[in-house]
């Protein structure tokens, strides 16, 4: 038992320990292997007609604010919005250049800021992670003494090694957890830009 | 009624005309390596769908037909080989004799040779195609990439990540003969067809070096510029020439653009949109179509050559890396 304590305490410390390198400077608290791209830019995701004159208007077309929110929600398989982007276009007539960027005017905004609130998110549960790491470390020191120590408190360890135990599997579920999402970023990424070409490719 | 004769000759004339312009291109097969997917897809030019997907080594990347047709060979990295495939039935058969962790290889005119870049040992390996055997190796720089073959097939070039050079090797005596520096991190090399310059592609310098290959000399590069893009979401990969080396279309990595550059000016004429983190590229022998690798969005674009437009985007498998076209 106290073997597998310790064993466990270890295991969850090596991890905390790959959790908590950056692998990029500037960005400390990045838990993911995948680069940080702060910000798409539009230029990376876009070569239509330049988007300045309808920038926050796209929210004042309920319809495009509608399709907007349909299209941005990543419960909405990918194959299904690219046709509901080419139904709208294609009923759009005479407003169809303009309807076209007012949609990815929406979208872009909408998922870059999808995008910011995942990174956020992503980069809070790190710290928290390192801050769950020390605590272990921590922990598994007191452990350590209190299992050398003459006479042994039998209670205190058992409670010390119970707690340990929660500590690390909720860590390991947590760095489960980060990874899956880290994944996350790049398919808002995907999204935005398999739905701008469709876009681009409807205006030509 | 002679008029009316030559008016039917005519109308026959442009009909047998528009039969000829509608009349589908000749078919071709096209493979794609997937370096996520450890998978290989098979594209058909005519239905433009993956009609297959082989199941290869870990990490595919570098991959060619043999000049023959018959088989495509892919470097596994993860697995320290060469697959072969074979063509008929689709199926990996053997392998090869490469170096630890093989990246792009390029072979001789004649489909006999072929040289490997193996990223992790700074050698390139020589193998005797038709004996399936190792011949030797030659000693190049760090992390060793770009792999081509000059027109005459006397000049071997590999370009190293690390060092930042084109290498020219002697086929004959497999010695370096001469090193050429050229911008950060040198991803590919090719000749033009006549010879007279090789262009290399840097993806952290953001460039692409036109080198004479006689005087080992640089003398020109080819710069990028996107509005709204930063200068290092410019990464210049993948080069494909059209064979009357008038344009060529560079791959830009994560600006998610092919660029098309006149030659003789050496100046972008036009940047299209592709996929995203487009890589490599290979023509349809009958040069109409480009076919673009993109390896985030998953999918291959095709670009019609003459109307330097995209006109096509197929999935493939993840993370789409090499393509080779059947000639």
């Amino acid at each position: 038992m106290m073997f597998r304590i310790v064993t466990i305490a270890a295991v969850a410390l090596a991890v905390a320990g790959t959790a908590a390198r950056a692998a990029d400077q500037r960005y400390p608290d990045w838990p993911c292997t995948q680069a940080k791209v702060p910000e798409i830019s539009l230029a990376a995701v876009w070569a239509g007609p330049p988007l300045d004159d309808v920038q926050n208007k796209w929210k004042d077309n309920e319809k495009v604010a509608a399709l907007v929110a349909k299209l941005s929600a990543r419960k909405t398989p990918l194959d299904e919005a690219e046709k509901s982007v080419k139904e709208f276009l294609a009923g759009s007539a005479a407003d169809k250049a303009a309807n076209a960027k007012l949609l990815f005017a929406g979208l872009f905004d909408t998922l870059n800021a999808q995008r910011s609130q995942v990174m956020n998110g992503l980069e809070r549960v790190s710290r928290k992670q390192r801050e769950a790491a020390d605590k272990i470390r921590e922990e598994a020191v007191q452990l350590q003494a209190l299992q050398g120590a003459t006479p042994r408190d039998e209670a205190k360890v058992e409670a010390l090694s119970n707690d340990l135990i929660w500590k690390t599997r909720i860590f390991e579920d947590r760095h489960k957890v980060v990874r899956f999402v880290c994944e996350v970023p790049t398919a808002i990424d995907q999204r935005l830009f398999a739905l701008g070409r469709v876009i681009q490719q409807e205006m030509e | 009624m002679q008029a009316e004769v030559r008016t039917r000759m005519l109308r026959a004339g442009l009909l047998s005309g528009l039969a000829l312009a509608a009349a589908p291109a000749h078919a071709f097969i096209a493979y794609v390596s997937n370096e996520k997917g450890n998978t290989v897809s098979v594209i058909d030019t005519e239905s433009w769908t993956v009609t297959k997907t082989i199941k290869v080594g870990q990490r595919p990347r570098g991959i060619e037909f043999t000049r023959d047709g018959k088989f495509v060979m892919v470097a596994v990295g993860d697995d320290d080989t060469i697959q072969v495939i074979d063509a008929k039935t689709q199926s990996v058969v053997d392998s090869l004799p490469s170096g630890p962790d093989p990246e792009l290889f390029a072979q001789d005119a004649a489909g006999k040779i072929l040289y490997v870049a193996n990223e992790n040992d700074n050698t390139v390996t020589v193998i005797d195609l038709e004996k399936r055997a190792r011949l030797g190796d030659i000693q190049v720089g760090v992390e060793p990439e770009g792999m081509t073959i000059s027109p005459d097939g006397k000049t071997l070039i590999n370009t190293s990540e690390t060092t930042n050079m084109a290498h020219f090797i002697d086929t004959s005596s497999r010695q370096i003969v001469a090193n050429v520096l050229v911008d950060a991190r040198p991803r590919f090399a090719e000749f033009r067809h006549d010879s007279s310059e090789l262009w290399v592609s840097s993806e952290i310098g953001g460039t692409v070096s036109v080198i004479d290959p006689r005087k080992h000399e640089v003398i020109g590069k080819v710069t990028f510029e996107i509005p709204g893009l930063r200068r290092e979401a410019i990464q210049p990969v993948g080069i494909g020439m059209t064979r009357d080396d008038k344009t060529a279309f560079i791959a830009l990595g994560p600006a998610n653009r092919i660029a098309v550059v006149d030659t003789a000016t050496r100046k972008v004429t036009k940047y299209l949109l592709v996929g995203q983190r487009v890589w490599h590229m290979a023509f349809t022998p009958d040069e109409k179509y480009l076919l673009t690798t993109n390896g985030v969005s998953n999918d291959v674009s095709v670009i019609d050559v003459a109307a330097q437009k995209v006109i096509k985007t197929i999935q493939v498998g993840e993370l789409p890396w090499g393509i080779t076209i059947a000639p």
